[in-house]
């Protein structure tokens, strides 16, 4: 029997309310005498009720009924919600929700029956100062509830039969009979609340979400178009206008659309105390959990998406994590432990900690579990550091737990969460103190559709690379390609700032079979990429703009290559598949070696260096070295020479329609010119430095890009004196290029707003 | 004699039901998809090669805001490739959409089936695994293909790319 539309109706509703109980009960343990709460379980309990007397849901009906009883005593004021009565609600409401679970099935409320859960609830009726003189006049007291139910449940017909208006008429209606002096502030803040809760169902709606993945998808093939369009009239003035207009409206309506999904990581955060709540007494311990950021958004098909892993996560913190209280006691700890749950925003990515103050993870006892399980050879296990034996927990199979137990410790969990996580796009890291507690951190992009990329070339192709695993760019010429690229018997390595970094060969890692250029015959770009905490760089043949692309999935013979995520539609209408670094790294063999570890250590204290020092790239002017702050650079331009254009004698660069002043004092762009007309010159190109400089910007032409450094400060002998205009550079005195020093074009000049905005992102992006 | 079973059958199995076929050339064979699997036909489409994917997919290519994957009828067939656009047979499949590089599309021809005859034996084990069999028209065969059993998702890489020893091709070595 299929449901018809008003049962359906009535399912949704209830599940919503019940969801409300849920979030209501698990605060109610807290504040057992918030009347809002109370009142709130109330109507939830009291609206299925009614509702199942039109449908005629019997079974349903009578549950309904014994709740509302004994809610209706609490909102009088008459109970006080313990512990024993929140637990009974709770069982009213597993009850509730299985029998409409049943409805939504088998459209019967099926055969179950409820008279011990009923018989449970109304022997909590009985108020607990009557518990003790109950062995004394037990038929008394029974009597006294008895009298309680038939005073309850006399107005109630009457609410009843105005479904509809019910939610208005329950709490002024409940206001005289509180009789306490606060009563009537609080039925005022409850008024408020329905009020407001009236009107937010009058301006929302509910929206399928096969609709909205539609919508989501046809503006993804907006932003394609879009992208098309502006390349393709790049070029013509007329339509500037209009492109321009094109290009906002198409960003307002992809964020609308975006955001039309997004929903609160509460409703999955509300799934939690009642979690914590029933482990933590099942597993006999003290468990105070704390949410934070609960508003923060995510979308909904990624907030389904992490559901399951994190309540591995919680469940993997309470049964491993938080002790047992003697044992805490016994460590000095409060013998309650606390669960922190927080969701907070991190540009476009969304980070979800779960921490405890428990035991920690013993990184020896890993070390031990991971041989005994055979997951790694002992010989490698010696060798292995704190922060690699923390990633060992999610190798699958991994256990610690001495015993299984019914929550945890079958050795199914870490890598669950680990592999969950990271197929939608994110990320799993580990903290551990050992008797200080755990941090487990799920990094969760914001949307799965679009990404920022850098489209790269090799083989004759693009390919997108996302930009969440770049950290750098290099450039290596192929004059410099010899010296730069170091082998090690057939590795190939590349030196950044001192530390060997491991490279893959694009070209060579997609078509083995082929013969490819060397490194001396063509320019190498070297995009350094992080992925899952290993480091290495991927050489490609070139690289063109950073593009916002819309992520298209692969069939399945392609995705099962293993190195590609997707793939995408570029502004030219080219094809370009998106490289995964993860699986890059994997195939190419590139693993966490012990040496990262220290080199790691050395990027952190290069790192707290720079925050000292400020950091300067390193130029080459007409065989001097220069130096211009890091913080000013916007972006490097190769440009051709002939695109220098002159006013008067001052160079400038048409570039995308701006006009972009050339401080040329070493004289680069004349020897090149220079060059230029001498025959069988091959220097057609120089390098612009595109610099910010106040709210303007400005280019430097230099012969070329060295290196990036922290610089060190220089006094002036016998003085305390800073010298300035010099930094010291790799222990050599350089000159700062004074960029406030470039007079502005005698024009009306406005390089700045969206240019800016744009090479502001591939600044972002290359660091 | 087959002519005799055939008016036999004629006889016995009326009436004989019209397929409708597209018709493909490739090489001196003439083949044909039923035109009801057939979503689009695209013209003149250069799909963009995916490195290190089986041989037999031909590459990607945009098709109404989708990313399709191509099948090479060519290197299914074990013919040379081809320079140049080719033609593209948009095809359905129960596991979702995919591409037919063929050379070139011809006209729809309408066949009978009483004309049907099955793969005969003497057929290569390949093309035995990808032809249903054939319709015999006036002057050739119609050489028919089930866009079922050309779906990359059923192709198997490991037969069909004998040629090749790439590692990364072996599921097995993927998974691990």
């Amino acid at each position: 029997m299929a449901l018809d539309e008003l049962t359906r109706e009535f399912l949704i509703e209830s599940q919503e309310g019940l969801d409300r109980m849920e979030r209501c009960l698990t605060e109610l343990e807290e504040r057992p005498e918030d009347a809002g709460l109370i009142g709130d379980i109330f109507r939830s309990v009291h609206t299925i009720k009614g509702t199942t007397g039109f449908l005629g849901f019997k079974r349903l009906e009578k549950l309904a009924h014994a709740g509302e009883n004994l809610l209706g005593l609490l909102r009088e004021g008459k109970l006080t919600a313990d512990r024993p009565i929140t637990t009974g609600l709770l069982e009213l409401m597993d009850g509730l929700r299985s029998i409409l679970k049943s409805i939504e099935v088998e459209a019967s409320e099926g055969d179950g029956e409820d008279t011990v859960l009923i018989g449970r609830l109304e022997e909590l009726q009985i108020p607990v100062h009557a518990h003790a003189i109950a062995g004394r006049s037990k038929g008394l007291n029974r009597a006294l509830p008895e009298v309680e139910h038939v005073h309850i449940s006399e107005p109630l017909p009457a609410e009843a039969a105005l479904p509809s208006a019910a939610v208005q008429v329950v709490v002024p209606a409940s206001n005289p009979s509180q009789g306490k002096p606060a009563g009537d502030g609080d039925g005022e803040v409850a008024k408020a609340r329905v009020q407001t809760a009236g009107t937010a169902a009058e301006s929302t709606l509910r929206v399928d979400v096969t609709l909205l993945n539609r919508m989501m998808n046809l503006v993804g093939e907006l932003v394609l178009t879009r992208n098309q369009v502006l390349q393709a009239t790049a070029k013509d003035p007329s339509l500037t206008l209009l492109t321009r207009r094109l290009d906002m409206v198409t960003a307002d309506l992809r964020e609308s659309v975006m955001k039309a999904r997004m929903q609160p990581v509460s409703n999955i955060f509300s799934k939690m105390p009642r979690i914590v709540r029933d482990l933590s007494q099942m597993l006999g311990r003290k468990v105070r959990l704390q949410m934070e950021g609960q508003e923060t958004e995510l979308d909904k098909s990624l907030l389904e998406a992490i559901k399951d892993p994190l309540t591995h996560a919680v469940r993997n913190s309470l049964d491993h994590g938080i002790e047992p209280p003697d044992v805490r006691l016994a460590a000095g700890k409060d013998p309650e432990g606390t669960l922190r749950l927080r969701a907070v925003q991190e540009g476009s990515h969304v980070v979800i900690e779960v921490s405890d103050d428990g035991a920690g993870i013993a990184v020896e006892k890993v070390r031990q579990k991971a041989v005994e399980r055979g997951l790694i050879t002992a010989e490698k296990a010696a060798h292995l550091v704190e922060r690699e034996l923390l990633q060992l927990v999610f190798l699958p199979g991994f256990s610690t737990a001495a015993a299984v137990t019914n929550v945890s410790g079958r050795g199914v969990g870490m890598d669950v969460v680990k592999t969950n996580v990271e197929k939608i796009g994110g990320k799993v890291e580990i903290d551990s103190h050992p008797g200080k507690g755990t941090t487990l951190r799920l990094r969760i992009p914001l949307t799965l559709a679009i990404i920022p990329a850098l489209i790269v070339h090799s083989v004759e192709q693009s390919f997108a690379l996302p930009q969440g695993a770049l950290s750098e760019l290099v450039h290596v010429p192929p004059e410099q390609a010899a010296t730069a690229i170091e082998w090690m018997e057939g590795a190939p390595l590349y030196r950044l700032r001192g530390k060997l970094l491991p490279l893959v060969f694009l070209d060579r890692l997609l078509m083995p079979e082929s013969v490819h250029k060397g490194s001396t015959e063509k320019d190498n770009f070297i995009a350094v990429l992080n992925a899952d905490g290993r480091q290495f760089g991927l050489v490609v043949d070139g690289l063109a703009d950073p593009e916002e692309i819309v992520v298209k999935p692969l069939s399945t013979v392609l995705k099962n290559i293993g190195l590609y995520s997707g793939a995408t539609v570029l502004g030219n209408a080219d094809l370009a598949l998106i490289l995964d670094p993860g699986s890059i790294a994997l195939k190419a063999g590139v693993t966490m070696s012990s040496d990262e570890k220290t080199g790691r250590g050395a990027d952190a204290e290069i790192e707290s260096e720079a925050a000292k020092n400020p950091e300067y790239l390193l130029v080459e002017v007409a065989g001097r070295q220069a130096a211009v702050p890091l913080a000013d650079v916007l972006r490097i331009e190769q440009v051709q020479i002939s695109r220098i254009e002159y006013i008067g004698y001052r160079p400038v660069l048409n570039f995308e329609g701006q006009l972009l002043p050339v401080e040329d004092t070493g004289g680069v762009l004349a020897a090149a010119q220079g060059d230029l007309e001498t025959p069988g010159s091959s220097a057609t190109q120089i390098i612009v430095v595109v610099c910010r400089e106040g709210n303007r910007q400005v280019g430097i032409a230099v012969s070329h890009v060295l290196d990036v450094a922290a610089g060190g400060e220089l006094f002036e002998a016998g003085t305390r004196t800073r010298a300035g205009g010099v930094t010291l550079l790799k222990n050599r005195v350089t000159g700062v290029v004074d960029l406030s020093g470039v007079p502005p074009l005698p024009v009306e000049e406005s390089a700045n707003g969206e240019w800016g905005q744009l090479t502001n992102e591939i600044v972002e992006a290359a660091r | 004699m087959s002519n005799a079973n055939v008016g036999l059958n004629r006889k016995e199995k009326a009436p004989a039901t019209l397929i409708e076929m597209c018709s493909v050339r490739l090489g001196s064979t003439l083949f044909g998809v039923p035109i009801t699997h057939i979503l689009e036909i695209v013209g003149g489409a250069r799909p963009q090669p995916v490195p290190l994917a089986p041989q037999f997919v031909g590459g990607l290519v945009h098709y109404r805001g989708d990313v399709l994957t191509t099948v090479s009828l060519r290197h299914l067939l074990q013919l040379p490739p081809r320079d140049g656009p080719q033609d593209i047979l948009v095809l359905e499949s129960t596991g979702g959409c995919f591409g037919l590089l063929v050379d070139s599309v011809g006209e729809v021809l309408t066949v009978s089936s009483v004309d049907y005859e099955p793969n005969p034996s003497i057929l290569d084990e390949r093309r035995r695994a990808l032809f249903v069999g054939a319709y015999k028209l006036k002057d050739s065969l119609l050489v028919m293909l089930d866009p079922e059993r050309l779906d990359p998702v059923r192709l198997d890489p490991v037969l069909l790319d004998q040629t090749r020893t790439g590692r990364l091709q072996h599921p097995a070595i993927q998974a691990a």
